[in-house]
């Protein structure tokens, strides 16, 4: 009836109470307070008591738990469930959220104490995995077939992960690149712009000729990409941009508006 | 679309339908415990050997006269200390005992994979990225405070190492919960709490301790960051204190520190038997006593916040310091009853006592000698802590504390590079050279007695805990002690243990390095384990076992003889 891990915490855990019984009387406690946790007297010394008392609390918590669960048995669990063996877990497809996710929550981190944009970009990253990291245990579960089920998955995801993805990768780099070509000289933009450009060119052409990619050289080249990118755009984002000198204005730009300011 | 509603059946492996990847595309993705596990042993081993090589530049440091040496000034010298003795704790120990615990605990109770593989496989990047976070600010002038005052530029960079503090702490909490659910809810059929190897044991009383008190310095953390960034500077504006440093101090000190060396007496445990090549002869005193220390452990409530600054004066904690080398002692003592107490009992199921041993050659082993000095030093390290706790001697400031934490941690440290030696072949799929393996355990028990040791007799003749004398500063910590030469000299013999610790650490790439260029087929079981680890090929497959472990029927498998209804015959 009782299981093993029962009785051992419960046993801990009616150690401890005593003790913090014993301990209130012995320090001080009066009338019915150590047994009542003060509610009738004083309990004595408050932080032994509590201390005591919080940690016997803790173990006989634990204790109800292990019983309600036979001490998580997998021989019991599986007479409960009434299967033969209950499932393991062998099927969790590899999946690269968890990276991505800690990038976020680190992102969220950092933003936290440098700038709000980063703690936003972070806590949109967080949500993404989260939703991904759901769909992924779905799928998971879906069927006994690992490959219908990543065929599963990328049907219901894929027609939404590919456009945000790419219209995220554009945003950045965008966003990034600019402020790049904001921060360098005027022939340094031009050579940044140039190179990028080729960039570009380069990557798709070598995704267009070749049909397998080895994942190891994929994944490094975007992660160092990104990186480029991202450590540029900040490094830039805190140099500021350079002094632009705008074009004098003359007053016979403007003949015929009828206005003195600018456009 | 079709589903069905079936489970999928258990004998599926995945790595039959889909091809496997290794290398950074896997690192990034792999949701498989072992290749986990050695993210999170290669992380804690980089940063053993960065703190050691720091703990050797502190140690030479303090044995000068001079605060501008090598540092330029005292507060450098307080955030590298400070930064020292969080990183042993948070970036060394804890790591390198989840990493191994990541590996070998899903096989040790016949899993076929750590429980939220992908949460574990979040935590370790986590772990990393806070890691680096932590590092980068406190070289950036960030760090646990500032003795001369915080200034406008140090703020940011503070903030910094707080919030990669916490990051670290949130991973090492996800890892606790994985590690502890594969012990608690994945054990293999026959296995019940009792039969739980000693290791996987003592990782779910160490989850459990980091789980019930790390998440008292996140809120520690997460106080401070909040005054520094717009309260009322209560801990970061005090000119020429250590306030912040001084809120989470309790995790390097008594009794939280012990929490981090519990897997100590689990490595113990587990090598014993197998170097006696016998069953653990007090098993079940074994598993009380590693949750006796893991109550003894329990910290968060021991510090200055909840307590006032005389928090070391309490009852309580006068009565944890007392009692916690108990139970070292106490399994010690088992594993000593097992490896000598019955040789000539005529135990059935040892071989030793078939061939007239005592079990005692078996300490000659790398896994035997490190296990064998790990539990010494952290009997050291709980003695040491004994002594800091009587009130007539006062040594609560002076180098008593720094001992403790030198001696615990560092029994942490030789206990998991025992168990990286002893788990190699299912950690890598290989063996790490012997002869290499000796010197380092003899190196780091060695360092870490004469580093520990030295500080513990600074003690007695007041050394201050910073272990700093300040000569010309406008920051100071302690009054100079009266024993100036003899700590100098004592000084002096710190950092000879520390240059020995870091030769060790050195000595453990070097065999990593060695064992990675051969190309030697391994045994499944070559040093006669008994638990289910060790059923498994070396390295083990993809979902640990080729066919599912038999029923279970006591704590060394290895050693049962079952029948075909899993009845012991």
């Amino acid at each position: 009836m009782f299981t093993t891990g029962f009785k051992f915490f419960f046993g801990i855990g009616m150690a401890l109470a005593t003790g913090a019984v014993f301990y209130g009387y012995t320090t001080g406690g009066n009338h019915m307070g150590p047994l009542s946790m003060g509610w009738k007297g004083g309990i004595g010394e408050h932080l032994g008591y509590s201390l005591l008392l919080g940690l016997g609390v803790a173990a006989m918590t634990v204790a109800l738990f292990l019983v309600f669960f036979r001490d998580a048995d997998p021989a019991a669990q599986a007479h409960y469930m009434g299967v033969e063996q209950i499932p393991t877990n062998d099927l969790v497809t590899a999946s690269f959220w968890p990276v991505v996710g800690a990038f976020g929550v680190g992102a969220m981190a950092i933003g936290l104490v440098l700038h709000t944009a980063v703690f936003v970009t972070g806590l949109i990253i967080c949500g993404v995995v989260a939703i991904e990291w759901l769909m992924d245990a779905w799928a998971d579960r879906a069927t006994g077939d690992p490959e219908a089920n990543r065929a599963l998955r990328n049907r219901v995801m894929a027609p939404i992960e590919i456009p945000a993805l790419g219209a995220a990768i554009a945003a950045l780099g965008v966003l990034a690149t600019s402020r790049i070509l904001l921060a360098t000289s005027k022939l340094g933009s031009v050579v940044v712009a140039g190179v990028v450009s080729v960039l570009i060119l380069g990557i798709a052409v070598l995704f267009a000729r070749k049909t397998q990619i080895n994942k190891n050289i994929l994944a490094g080249s975007v992660l160092l990409l990104a990186v480029a990118v991202l450590v540029g755009g900040v490094v830039a984002t805190v140099t500021g941009e350079r002094d632009f000198h705008p074009h004098e204005v003359h007053e016979d730009e403007y003949e015929g508006t009828g206005s003195e300011g600018g456009h | 679309m079709t589903m069905t509603d079936s489970p999928p059946a258990a004998d599926t492996a995945l790595a039959a339908t889909s091809p496997r990847v290794v290398g950074l595309f896997d690192a990034l993705t792999t949701t498989d415990h072992k290749r986990i596990g050695r993210l999170w042993l290669r992380a804690g081993l980089l940063g053993l050997l960065a703190a050691t090589l720091v703990g050797v530049v502190l140690t030479i440091e303090n044995s000068n006269s001079s605060p501008d040496d090598v540092f330029g000034g005292v507060n450098n010298y307080f955030q590298y200390l400070s930064l020292h003795r969080f990183g042993l704790v948070l970036l060394v120990a804890a790591p390198l005992f989840v990493g191994l615990a990541t590996v070998v605990v899903p096989m040790q109770v016949g899993a076929t994979n750590i429980a939220f593989p992908r949460a574990a496989h979040g935590a370790v990047w986590l772990f990393m990225i806070g890691a680096v976070i932590t590092v980068v600010s406190v070289l950036s002038g960030g760090g646990w405070g500032a003795l001369d005052g915080v200034n406008g530029t140090e703020r940011d960079a503070i903030a910094l190492t707080l919030v990669g503090t916490g990051l670290v702490i949130v991973s090492l909490l996800a890892a606790s919960v994985c590690v502890a659910t594969t012990v608690v809810s994945l054990r293999t059929s026959g296995m019940n709490l009792m039969r739980v190897p000693l290791f996987a044991w003592s990782m779910l009383v160490a989850t459990g301790v980091w789980l019930l008190t790390l998440p008292v310095a996140l809120s520690n953390l997460v106080l401070v960051y909040f005054d520094l960034r717009g309260g009322p500077g209560t801990f970061g504006d005090a000119q020429g204190s250590d306030a912040i440093y001084s809120q989470i101090a309790w995790l390097v000190e008594q009794p939280q520190i012990y929490a981090f060396a519990i897997p100590v007496l689990g490595v113990l445990g587990t090598i014993a038997p197998v170097v006696a090549k016998r069953r653990h002869a007090q098993h079940v005193i074994a598993v009380a006593l590693i949750g006796l220390f893991g109550l003894l452990s329990v910290g968060g409530w021991s510090q200055p916040w909840f307590q006032g600054s005389n928090y070391d004066e309490k009852f309580v904690f006068i009565v944890f310091g007392l009692f916690a080398a108990v139970p070292v002692l106490g399994s010690i003592g088992a594993a000593a009853d097992t490896i000598v107490g019955r040789a000539s009992a005529g135990d059935p199921d040892s071989d030793a006592s078939a061939g007239g041993e005592s079990g005692l050659a078996g300490l000659s082993s790398v896994h035997g000698l490190g296990a064998i000095g790990a539990a010494l030093l952290l009997l050291a390290g709980t003695v040491a802590g004994l002594a800091r706790v009587i009130q007539p001697w006062d040594l609560g400031d002076r180098t008593t504390v720094t001992s403790v934490m030198n001696l615990v941690l560092f029994s942490a440290v030789a206990a998991a590079i025992a168990g990286i030696w002893f788990w190699a072949p299912k950690i890598a799929g290989h063996e790490l050279a012997v002869s290499t393996g000796r010197l380092v355990m003899l190196d780091i028990v060695a360092g870490a007695v004469l580093l520990g040791g030295a500080d513990f007799v600074s003690g007695f003749l007041e050394a201050p805990a910073f272990g700093y004398r300040v000569v010309g500063s406008s920051a100071s910590l302690m009054a100079e002690p009266s024993n100036q030469s003899l700590i100098e000299v004592l000084n002096v013999v710190g950092a000879i243990g520390a240059v020995l610790i870091a030769l060790g650490v050195l000595g453990v790439f070097a065999a990593m390095a060695k064992a990675m260029r051969s190309s030697e087929v391994v045994d499944d079981n070559p040093y006669g384990g008994q638990t289910l680890e060790w059923t498994t090929s070396s390295p083990p497959p993809p979902g640990n076992f080729s066919e599912p472990p038999g029923r279970v029927v006591s704590e060394a498998p290895l050693l049962d003889t079952v029948n075909e209804n899993g009845e012991e015959a």
